[in-house]
């Protein structure tokens, strides 16, 4: 049986936004389909794990204090890390880790929280704790030439700059920084954002995807995705988008 | 002068609004406290402050205390029906002073917002605060947890009045530390419940030690992270417990604190934590147990928080869930009834339910137990769908409709047994719809 492998980057760290909804949604769209999901955990304390061997390695959210206790740990697999994206293993980063995997993170009073490193971004705090950007947000995203709108929620004081490649156009909400037209980083094997939601459960033509991207790499094939009843996600995604953009898709 | 003069002001405004038939809310309190802010100075109150804060069970234990003080025919003056932040509470206040600002009561007991503790007690007299816990809760509106239990903390470094704290809880239990010169902290505990799980089942907060960061180590989780812990490093939670909760009986609806046996009328962990936290409060005034068994015997809140109810000879459960614990204790009682039911889940996202519903993901809608149907509604009633059959849980058997009349109607069109669930802002609209069928 096919099947990918799935690791999750400090889950007990990392959960405050339900940000674990992305690894049941990829889990249940490919074992609806009859490929196997492997979901290993990854924490501080636990043994170092083989990044490469993953075919997607995810993180997500998490609250200020855990954010800092664990950057520390993950720093110190930097090379392991940067060598696993080069060789093409699918980066689904949310939020806290959408930052940390930058440059840096330079914090209200001016400290920094030195990032992985891996993408040329960098994110500042804004000075007013107070100020965040928090709301319903919806992005115009290109997947492979295919435009879809891509429905989340965002809730994050660090305003990210530098980014070469934008994950999407923000539609309606703020992106990247307050009043951005584009949010998050995209490269071929990484989406990095801010997008909660969980970002994939409103969004299922993203997470097929990232499924059929990572069955691509995994099998060497062109591998069809059987369709799925997506009767809730498009009720709901219509029901949205007329909300947010006033629009009938 | 200028505050005798806001009480008058505000006892006519209030004979006013009576007369028109408006309750009032937080009105007054809003007036006067815009018109000056200092004004709690002016209360003088001869009995003891009984406050009561937590991310859930405010509304429930605040009563149960009142009740309890009732039923040894003590007069108590509370905010009753949840008008929990400053406005709130002077509202009440106002309605019960003399012109010159006295109270007459043997006991004054409030429920507080959590963040409004150092707010209320910054100028009005604290004899006691009872802590119950700490949950993820409309992050969006809230902020993270940490940031309020901190600012509780600071407000206590200066406290030296009874404290009450779940012991259960490290977030709770840390408070017991804000002020070492208090030698006023009573901690509770809930022993091990038959639910009780080995491992976390439920999203939680309690993973650190907040005092030296260790992973705490638990011995048992009653839910979320409500559970026996310890830090192994600094032995942070090995507390002495003032008053424990043994032999807990699900079927028969009983516990026993100090070898008294108390009958209730719910079987809900969630629910034994709360009075376990009444009979500690209610015991530091010495109000005779015979009292306390009387008035838990009797006590329910009858406004969705755990509402038994028998719609068309049909048994419902309705209650209020805001937040991922609250969903999850009220799951954690479908799945501990083996009986055949179906679910209703109603889910808002207005402003005071907060925007984001995100936090549906980190509720536990695994292996539900005889389940046959679930029906979905509210603004979010498609988002909740998606989380529900993700989980597992058979998409043929899911209903979901926008508009709450449908779903209170295609709910009811059998009489197998309902648990409704609801959050903030869809709890008294769903109540309403369904209280029209009976």
């Amino acid at each position: 049986m096919k099947e990918l492998k799935i690791l999750y980057l400090y889950p007990d760290m990392l959960e405050l936004y339900g940000d674990y909804g992305n690894i049941q949604v990829l889990k249940y769209r490919l074992q609806k389909r009859g490929f196997n999901c492997i979901v290993d955990r990854y924490s501080i304390g636990d043994e170092k794990p083989d990044f490469k061997s993953y075919d997607i390695i995810f993180a997500g959210g998490g609250a200020d204090n855990e954010q800092s206790i664990l950057s520390e740990d993950l720093v110190q697999y930097k090379e392991e890390i940067k060598e696993a994206e080069n060789e093409g293993v699918f980066f689904l980063l949310i939020c806290g880790a959408y930052q940390l995997f930058g440059k840096y993170y330079k914090g209200v009073e001016g400290n920094i929280i030195p990032g992985l490193e891996i993408f040329p971004y960098y994110t500042e705090a804004i000075a007013d704790r107070k100020k965040r950007c928090i709301g319903n947000i919806v992005l115009n995203v290109n997947l492979n030439g295919q435009e879809t709108k891509v429905i989340g929620f965002e809730n994050h004081g660090g305003q990210t700059y530098d980014i070469p490649t934008p994950f999407g156009k923000v539609l309606f909400g703020n992106g990247n920084k307050f009043g951005d037209t584009e949010e998050g980083f995209f490269k071929e094997n990484v989406i990095a954002t801010y997008l909660h939601g969980p970002l994939l459960s409103k969004n299922p033509e993203l997470t097929d995807y990232i499924i059929k991207h990572c069955l691509d790499r995994k099998y060497q094939e062109d591998t069809l995705l059987e369709p799925l009843n997506d009767a809730f996600e498009n009720l709901c995604r219509k029901q949205l988008l007329a909300r947010f953009l006033n629009i009938d898709r | 002068m200028k505050n005798f003069f806001i009480v008058c002001a505000m006892k006519i405004l209030n004979i006013a609004l009576k007369l028109f038939g408006k309750h009032g809310g937080n009105f007054l309190g809003k007036i006067a406290f815009d018109w000056n802010p200092e004004i709690f100075q002016y209360f003088k109150v001869n009995c003891p402050v009984i406050a009561v804060t937590a991310t859930n069970g405010k509304t429930m234990t605040n009563n149960a205390i009142g009740y309890v003080f009732q039923t040894a025919e003590k007069k108590v003056i509370s905010n009753k029906e949840g008008n929990n932040m400053e406005t709130g509470i002077l509202s009440t206040l106002l309605k019960s002073c003399t012109l010159t600002g006295k109270i007459k009561a043997d006991y004054l007991v409030f429920e507080v917002d959590e963040g409004y503790v150092p707010v209320v007690f910054k100028d009005f007299p604290l004899d006691t605060l009872v802590v119950l816990d700490f949950f993820r809760d409309q992050l969006d509106r809230n902020g993270e947890v940490e940031s309020l239990i901190l600012k509780i903390n600071d407000f206590l470094k200066t406290y030296t009045g009874n404290l009450v704290l779940n012991n259960d809880d490290p977030n709770v239990a840390r408070l017991g530390k804000a002020n070492p010169d208090n030698p006023n902290v009573y901690y509770f505990h809930v022993d091990r419940y038959p639910y009780a799980t080995d491992n976390m089942k439920e999203a939680g907060e309690g993973k650190f030690c907040p005092f030296c960061k260790t992973r705490l180590e638990y011995e048992y989780y009653q839910y979320s992270h409500i559970g026996k812990f310890v830090c192994p490093n600094c032995g942070y939670g090995n507390n002495e417990i003032y008053k424990e909760t043994q032999n807990i009986n699900l079927n028969e609806m009983t516990f026993e604190i100090d070898d008294v046996l108390y009958k209730i009328k719910s079987n809900s962990i969630y629910i034994i934590y709360n009075f376990t936290a009444v009979i500690s409060c209610c015991s530091l005034y010495h109000i005779d147990t015979k009292y306390m068994q009387e008035a838990l015997s009797k006590f329910e809140l009858n406004n969705g928080r755990l509402e038994k109810l028998v719609i068309k000879d049909t048994p419902t459960v309705i209650n209020l869930a805001k937040n991922p614990t609250g969903s999850n204790v009220s799951l954690r009682l479908l799945n501990e009834d083996d009986d055949e039911k179906e679910l209703l889940f109603v889910l808002n996202d207005n402003k005071a339910d907060g925007f984001d519903v995100s936090w549906i993901w980190d509720i536990n809608f695994d292996n539900l137990n005889n389940v046959k149907r679930i029906v979905t509604a509210g603004t979010r009633g498609y988002d909740i769908a998606i989380r529900i059959k993700t989980a597992g849980f058979d998409e043929n058997k899911i209903e979901a409709y926008l508009d709450l009349e449908q779903a209170v109607k295609a709910l009811y069109t059998n009489t197998t047994k309902k648990y409704v669930i609801a959050n903030y802002t869809s709890l008294q609209p769903t109540r309403t719809e369904i209280l029209k069928l009976k």
